[in-house]
């Protein structure tokens, strides 16, 4: 009786240190590769580079929050609506960055940008969408709108992950040749952020910039493309030629 | 035979519980905008929980798989998945369309798309596995036979006399 107690005491030993081992490691493991693949971007600077050329003669101007960007007398117009953490817009991004250039510098197209805060909850730590919006109009003022705008969907983070910091947005203007001080303090005060957020609220409420999400929802999303006074379905290739056309 | 539906009870719950965590853990950015699609929590918990709740399931499914502790295993995830299914009670009631997030995805859906009466059948599906372990924690193959002394699983229990004094 007494060797089979023993025994029995001992599995149990054994049974609760080999549990508390597992879970602890699990735990502990867990969390540091939770969180390393959420702060993904922590510490990286964003790449400068990507790939942006514009004719010396293509003018980019902030008005409020919207910065148009094309050459005077471009004859065709488009609205793009969209937030630097929303991986579609970076989808629209990438398939459409280089045809949408070629038409601004052919003078063929001016594009208006509406950078809206849609998923600025979506970052851990909240607040990206917003920060970038920001960042992007400061860097409007200093010129360098379209660099700073393809540099961060290049470098696109993670929704449900951390962002950039306002630290890593400074140095990307820095890193694209932004001198003015004005450009670090807009950053870091959010200068802009009250304008962003008001024109945000009104977008979202515009019945004329609503799309169809499918089975019977609609509603403002990003991106959001307009030509014309219509939304325009940009997955459809073609879009960009019917823009142009007269 | 009571054993053997124990058992596969508790296989299967271990299975339902190792899948969903590893699948949240092995994308902690959409869990996280899973976790904050339910609206429900201050936005300072959104990440600790989005952090903690694939672990726990993880754990949750280790024990079950070994069979540690089975009834008190079995009422944790018991009362877990009353917490997740009073979650997608609550985002069905208030009207938001989401999907739950349970073995990946999670977040805003098109309003056609929400799925909210199938989740809460198949959660309480499971709820119903963890409840059979919880009254009749007794299975195959398990660490809890291991530490009754090895004996099996028989049907009758055991007579302990350990508490009897030597000689008598």
């Amino acid at each position: 009786m007494q060797a089979r107690n023993a025994a029995s005491d001992r599995r149990k030993i054994i049974v609760g240190i080999v549990a508390v081992v597992v879970v602890a490691a699990a735990v502990i493991g867990g969390v540091l590769w939770t969180i390393s693949s959420r702060n993904k971007t922590e510490g990286q600077a964003i790449n400068p580079d990507a790939g942006t050329s514009l004719a010396a003669d293509v003018v980019q101007k902030r008005d409020g929050v919207v910065v148009t960007v094309g050459k005077p007398g471009a004859k065709a117009t488009v609205d793009v609506y969209a937030d630097f953490l929303c991986p579609i817009c970076g989808t629209f991004e990438k398939s459409n960055r280089q045809q949408i250039e070629q038409a601004i510098n052919n003078g063929q197209l001016q594009v208006k940008y509406h950078m809206v805060p849609l998923l600025n909850q979506r970052s851990s730590p909240p607040g990206y969408s917003l920060d970038s919006a920001n960042a992007a109009l400061a860097a409007a003022d200093a010129g360098k709108f379209v660099q700073f705008h393809d540099a961060l969907f290049k470098s696109q983070p993670e929704e449900g992950g951390r962002g950039y910091d306002k630290a890593q947005l400074t140095q990307l203007g820095k890193d694209l040749g932004i001198t003015d001080p004005k450009f670090a303090a807009d950053v870091n005060a959010g200068t802009y952020n009250e304008q962003i957020n008001a024109a945000f609220t009104q977008v979202s409420n515009d019945p004329a910039l609503e799309i169809d999400f499918g089975d019977g929802q609609k509603g403002f999303g990003t991106p959001t493309v307009v030509s014309k006074g219509q939304v325009v379905k940009w997955q459809n290739g073609g879009w960009l030629e019917q823009a142009i056309a007269g | 035979m009571l054993d053997t539906i124990g058992t596969l009870a508790r296989l299967g719950l271990a299975a339902v519980w190792l899948v969903s965590g590893a699948v949240k853990l092995a994308d902690p950015g959409q869990t996280y905008i899973a976790v904050q699609a339910y609206d429900v929590l201050p936005h300072g918990l959104v990440g600790v929980v989005a952090t903690a709740l694939p672990l726990v399931e993880i754990v949750l499914g280790l024990a079950l798989l070994a069979g540690v502790a089975t009834r008190y295993v079995a009422g944790a995830a018991l009362v877990l998945l009353l917490v997740l299914i009073a979650g997608i009670a609550q985002s069905w009631a208030r009207g938001l369309s989401i999907d739950c997030g349970c073995f990946g995805g999670g977040g805003q859906v098109a309003q056609g798309q929400t799925e909210y009466p199938q989740e809460i059948l198949r959660d309480s599906g499971f709820a119903l596995l963890a409840v059979w372990l919880l009254m009749r924690p007794r299975t195959w193959l398990s660490v809890d036979g291991w530490l009754k002394g090895g004996r099996g699983n028989s049907a009758e229990p055991e007579h302990d006399y350990s508490g009897v004094a030597e000689g008598n």
